[in-house]
């Protein structure tokens, strides 16, 4: 009994000892896990945080009040589009600082406000035509110089010589400020226009329609193909050497850069097919090929993670394979199939390398109209703006890093909201 | 339900593929424009001022580097093949053979200007004074020896001090282009192979074996104190801002944007400041070019005006907008002769 | 009739017919003394829309692929008879004009009569051929409908020939990855012959030395040239290495936590947080590792004493391993959460912890997904290319350490290919050939992996 009593109470007894350290061990396998998904999103929070201090300042833009007067002097009626309304400007800085005499001093004086200010002035009057005569106050866009300067991008206490702007410049800036003629006001231009050389005036709507173009041709080609292929892969494909020799590409063709398949598209689609170079069908092809691999490899996961049981069941009650697979196993497979779609198309949303090969790396101020024009898309217009020597770009491109996210944000919205509603358990 | 989802999709990519294939694509109505990184800001700058001021569409320009430029430009007349390359050195003849074999036999050359290329470091840190002679022993990869100067080394110095006394105590880092790039192959030409005659044994070498000659002169040294840093200047500034030890190789245009933040050396006496430059005091500049093809000129709508907005006094003048965006023009003499060929599109002849 | 109304006018037709055929299915089988059907009757409508959609759709297709080439060579006959034969590119740079004038889109010049002749001619030719081609695609659609509806009975196996054709589809689409594949060996096969023709082969793939410092005008002849690509696959390596160190842990501990012990709330809205990872562009991580992490790495290095280069091949692997979390993490909680709860459940019901449930029962039952899903990371941490082109820079040093800086294959790819240098010199063609390796490298890899996981599987089951 003695005996008994111990061999008894030891089993338990060793199983009780051994509580505490298996529920600490438990403890440190869960903190574990919250510790790598803390890290993770403080590293995400510091990336997006560091994108908006240096972006935010984008969405606003120094402009200059003017009164123009619409001579009639210089505007002909009859040929409103050709008549210089930088003159108009020129003209009204002149009134307000009549004191710049010089052919250089009137060059820095005319500096301060944008090169695009003209255009505006110019679709205000062919809208309004009855304006030509009258003296009309405006809010124009400032220089970039200027508005680095008001936004402290740019330092004003370094010797002249180190700065952009002049002494003199500075002066009129200070006394435009204290006449109340200068102002952050909300950068529109930044969503109304396509690229430009100016920062001012740069906008992302020509990358905006591109990607947008793009992009929902390589969803609408690279969803269902990626699960037909996936399905067939999983469900269909006699195990022979040929599905092994499937198998292995998709596999490797994952791995392949994705500057490689912008070759492919140059020698396929540009060359062979002789689809326009530059155009957003052929961004949508070349990122198609390239998210493919992806879809397939998540979709055949969650494939082979439905039960068995699912399939046998279906199959006892007569379904045939086809209505096995359509009916209940693809909705059951579908929330990993989505996961696997998100990140293929969150992959095409930020690429740039393919693009250059297929023309897309280019300055396009129109906004496409269709899928054939030259387009190109929000990663490559912030490489470009990336890559250009002006101060101003540095926070547009910080800017249009935000706008790429936003996107990704609604468009993960929508298929994590279906992914949600396929979910479960079993 | 998810079969109708499905099926719908599937009629959808159906639906698009078909739109693509449709026929008729319209014509090319804008000029399209190919080439080297260095010349876009420029060509972009002209072209969106062309687009606005005109009734004509804006160009579309592709930063595809100058050799890819030249490839696409060379592939034949016609709408699928660009107008105008950019480029950041002068076609070679081969690559002219290459365009005249594929029937692009008149090429239009002109020299829009220069783009001076500085050597830079951080305002924190002391300015330098250097000669091409300091430059080419502080970055050539083999250079004549310390104490026998008929004897080629590989490169001992660590500091700025050990090429020259008069320089600050600072480890050789030198951020700039890969040797792919034109920044760095007209950097080689312009200081490294100058610094490089001065010295007499190496001078002997190019009359007995030019090839070792060029393989001194032209080869950078690559034991990390040269980093090659990609062609992202704006990167290599901040990387300047950074690190204020560093020096970085870049075009005159990101000096010219921070001038608040970072300092050109003097090289040979000339301090790169846009005067020096265009006046030619400042000696390491190169020329840049856009080639044109007069098959196109007439066919593809706004050749002709697109240059004559390129060579006009308000583009490319002293005062003109492309100088503000830092290209340095070129001579009244030279920009004179290069707008006339632009009017009269003089095809190039390769001597 | 435009070629887009066409089509939509072809898809409603086909969905009219799909309940036509349904409902003749039913008569069909409505008959007092019909047999009953061998398929269902939307099988039946199915298999009718079928019919009607793909035999018009085909037509349609090949009719667009070479009407643009016919119209214009009808259109251009009369322009060449004035004009005199022309050479295949004026003929181009014509029909862009044709084409310009056709759109409407502005014009360069005074317009030629006789090309305005042509245009017109082109344009009535469309129209002409337009509603040719709608009427043939609709007849053929009714057609096809009618003939397959008539065929409609009770023992027509409907189903299994739809299920045919949808197994065609599954087929075709599958292929479309061999289809790649080749695409992208041809695409740089040529170059890369090239390339070995002005470079011994075995000097490529053993050189230990990578240093393209050679001509790009014809007059510097002297720099030499190595070739060596050694270097170039152990940095692109060595990256991925460090990337899979980052990368494997953290994403394979959030997927554990997410799917094991997180709630619905955190884990609905944790998971698309880490899934932006995946999304923001390369191009912003690549900033952010050059101007953020490897200045710290190099300062924290100085702080020790170690010697950091200032491109650590350390700054970009750790950025690269942050972006691809979301491909372990994301990919295995969906594994992980679709293991059935039955063996959860038994393992706890013995008595097990948590994670000892986790660690002996849920991912030994997960691991084949969980090893795709790593698979697919590190796919793409070979091939990422603008966080090393902006962080790693372009020494090819041949090292293991991760404070030295070392390049990639993708980073020399894409400098070699938007270089200044002329096209046809071995720098740009030695990008196709580092690319043919890359392809040949991973194809290795793979069918290592295919066979290792496959062997591992059988085990298991």
């Amino acid at each position: 009994m003695h005996s008994n009593m111990t061999s008894d109470s030891s089993a338990t007894a060793q199983v009780r000892r051994s509580l505490p350290k298996r529920y600490a061990r438990e403890r440190r396998f869960r903190f574990l896990g919250l510790a790598a998904i803390v890290l993770t999103l403080l590293f995400l929070v510091l990336l997006l945080g560091s994108i908006f201090l240096k972006g935010w300042t984008a969405f606003q833009q120094t402009h200059v009040r003017l009164d123009v007067y619409f001579d009639p002097a210089k505007l002909d009626v009859g040929n409103l589009n050709n008549a210089d309304y930088g003159a108009l400007v020129r003209a009204s800085l002149q009134d307000m600082f009549p004191e710049a005499e010089s052919r250089s001093e009137r060059l820095q004086l005319n500096r301060l406000v944008s090169t695009g200010a003209a255009f505006i002035l110019q679709d205000i009057l062919t809208a309004s035509p009855e304006l030509i005569g009258s003296t009309q106050p405006f809010w124009l866009p400032a220089d970039d110089e200027v508005d680095m300067l008001i936004k402290g991008h740019s330092p004003r206490d370094v010797p002249e010589s180190a700065r952009r702007l002049s002494d003199r410049q500075l002066g009129w800036i200070d006394s435009l400020l204290a006449q109340e003629r200068l102002e952050k006001q909300f950068n529109t231009a930044f969503f109304k226009n396509g690229d430009s050389r100016e920062p001012e005036l740069a906008g992302v709507r020509g990358a905006i329609t591109g990607s947008f173009y793009t992009l929902m041709l390589t969803l609408a080609l690279s969803f269902p193909i990626g699960v037909a292929a996936a399905i067939y892969l999983e469900e269909f494909a006699p195990k022979n050497r040929f599905t092994d020799l499937i198998e292995v590409n998709i596999n490797n063709l994952a791995a392949i850069p994705s500057i490689i398949f912008g070759l492919l598209g140059l020698a396929v689609f540009l060359n062979f097919f002789g689809l326009p170079r530059s155009s957003s069908v052929v961004g949508g092809l070349v990122l198609t090929l390239m998210t493919l691999p992806t879809i397939i490899i998540a979709s055949r996961a969650s494939l082979k993670a439905v039960p068995p049981s699912i399939h046998e069941a279906a199959l006892a009650v007569g379904a045939s394979k086809v209505q096995t697979i359509f009916h209940h196993v693809l909705p059951l497979a579908l929330p990993g199939m989505l996961t696997g779609t998100i990140i293929g198309m969150a992959q095409a949303l930020g690429e740039t390398a393919p693009l250059l090969m297929i023309g897309m790396v280019a300055f396009i101020v129109d906004v496409p109209q269709s899928l054939q024009d030259p387009a190109t898309v929000l990663p490559v217009q912030i490489y470009l703006w990336a890559d250009s020597p002006e101060r101003g770009f540095i926070e547009r491109t910080s800017a249009a890093i935000m706008i790429l996210l936003l996107v990704l944000l609604v468009m993960n919205a929508a298929a994590v909201y279906l992914r949600n509603r396929f979910e479960r358990r079993w | 339900m998810l079969k109708h989802t499905l099926s719908l999709a599937a009629a959808c990519a159906l639906l698009l593929g078909a739109a693509n294939a449709q026929a008729a694509s319209p014509g090319r109505d804008y000029i399209s424009i190919v080439g080297s990184s260095t010349v876009y800001p420029f060509s972009t700058a002209v072209a969106e001022q062309f687009g606005k001021t005109s009734k004509f569409k804006t160009p579309k320009i592709e930063s595809t580097g100058t050799g890819g430029g030249f490839k696409l430009f060379c592939s034949g007349n016609g709408i699928d093949t660009p107008d105008i390359a950019n480029a950041s050195r002068r076609i070679k003849k081969s690559e002219v053979e290459s365009c005249s074999k594929n029937g692009v036999n008149e090429i239009v050359e002109i020299k829009v200007g220069y783009d001076g290329i500085v050597l830079a470091n951080s305002k924190k840190a002391e300015q330098l004074k250097l000669s091409r002679k300091d430059l080419f022993l502080a970055l050539a990869k083999d250079v004549p020896s310390p104490d026998d100067p008929a004897k080629l080394v590989s490169n001992p110095y660590k500091t700025w001090q050990d090429v020259n006394k008069d320089l600050p105590n600072t480890k050789i880092e030198v951020l700039g282009p890969p040797p792919t790039s034109g920044t760095r192959d007209a950097f080689v030409e312009l200081v490294m192979e100058p610094g490089c005659v001065e010295f007499a044994s190496i001078k002997a070498l190019e009359e007995s074996d030019k090839n070792a000659f060029k393989a001194t002169c032209q080869t950078v040294r690559e034991d990390g104190a040269y980093i090659e840093a990609g062609e992202n200047d704006n990167l290599i500034v901040q990387k300047l801002e950074a690190n204020n030890k560093a020096m970085g190789i870049f075009g005159y245009s990101f000096l010219d944007q921070n001038t608040d933040k970072l300092q050109g050396s003097v090289i040979e006496g000339g301090e790169p400041t846009f005067e020096n430059i265009a006046a030619g005091k400042y000696t390491v500049s190169r020329p840049l070019f856009i080639y044109v093809k007069k098959a196109h000129v007439g066919v593809i709508p706004g050749m002709s005006e697109f240059l004559a907005e390129f060579t006009s006094e308000a583009a490319w003048g002293q005062d003109g907008y492309l100088a503000d965006k830092g290209l340095i023009p070129a001579p009244k003499a030279e920009q004179e002769e290069f707008a006339k060929t632009a009017k009269d599109l003089k095809p190039l002849v390769l001597e | 009739m435009s070629p887009t109304l066409l089509l939509a006018v072809l898809l409603a037709l086909s969905s009219l017919t799909y309940r036509l055929g349904s409902k003749r299915a039913f008569h069909v089988a409505k008959k007092p003394d019909s047999p009953v059907l061998h398929s269902r009757p939307g099988y039946h409508g199915m298999l009718v829309a079928l019919w009607c959609l793909l035999p018009a759709l085909a037509i349609f297709v090949i009719w667009h692929i070479f009407s643009d080439d016919l119209l214009s060579a009808y259109a251009v006959q009369s322009f060449s008879a004035a004009h005199g034969e022309l050479s295949q590119a004026r003929m181009e740079l014509l029909l862009n004009d044709l084409r310009n004038l056709i759109h409407g889109s502005y014009f360069s010049r005074e317009i030629d009569p006789a090309l305005q002749e042509a245009a017109d001619r082109y344009l009535a030719m469309r129209q002409t051929a337009n509603t040719a081609l709608a009427v043939v695609v609709l007849t053929t659609a009714t057609l096809a409908a009618a003939w397959a509806s008539w065929r409609i009975s009770p023992a027509l196996r409907a189903r299994n020939q739809v299920e045919r054709v949808v197994k065609i589809c599954l087929t075709l689409c599958s292929t479309i990855a061999v289809f790649t594949t080749l695409g992208i060996v041809l695409s740089i096969i040529f170059e890369s012959i090239r390339f070995f023709q002005q470079v011994s082969f075995f000097d490529f793939l053993f050189g230990l030395k990578w240093s393209p410092q050679m001509a790009i005008r014809a007059d510097q002849a002297g720099s030499s040239g190595s070739f060596g690509a050694v270097p170039v696959l152990a940095g692109t390596f060595l990256i991925s290495a460090i990337a899979m160190a980052i990368a494997v842990p953290f994403g394979l501990f959030s997927a554990i936590y997410l799917s094991e012990y997180a709630g619905p709330v955190f884990r609905k809205i944790v998971k698309p947080m880490l899934e932006i990872l995946a999304g923001v562009p390369t191009v912003v991580y690549g900033f952010f590792a050059a101007l953020v992490i490897a200045p710290s790495i190099r300062n924290l290095g100085m702080g020790l004493g170690l010697p950091v280069a200032s491109e650590s091949a350390l700054a970009a692997g750790l950025v690269m391993g942050v972006m691809i979390i979301p491909f372990v993490s994301s990919l295995s909680d969906d594994i992980i959460n679709a293991v059935p709860q039955s063996l959860r459940d038994g393992s706890l019901a013995l008595g097990a912890t948590r994670s000892e449930t986790i660690k002996n029962v849920v991912i030994p039952a997960a691991l084949p997904g969980i090893v795709g899903s790593i698979l697919l990371a590190v796919s793409r941490a070979i091939g990422e290319t603008m966080i090393v082109v902006m962080a790693a820079g372009l020494a090819a040093n041949l090292t293991l350490n991760p404070l030295q800086a070392v390049t990639t294959v993708t980073v020399q790819i894409v400098t070699l290919l938007v270089g200044d240098q002329e096209f046809d010199s071995p720098k740009t063609l030695a990008a196709f050939a580092l690319g043919m390796l890359l392809f040949v490298v991973t194809l290795a890899l793979n069918v290592i992996a295919l066979y290792v996981v496959r062997k591992y599987r059988e085990e298991y089951e």
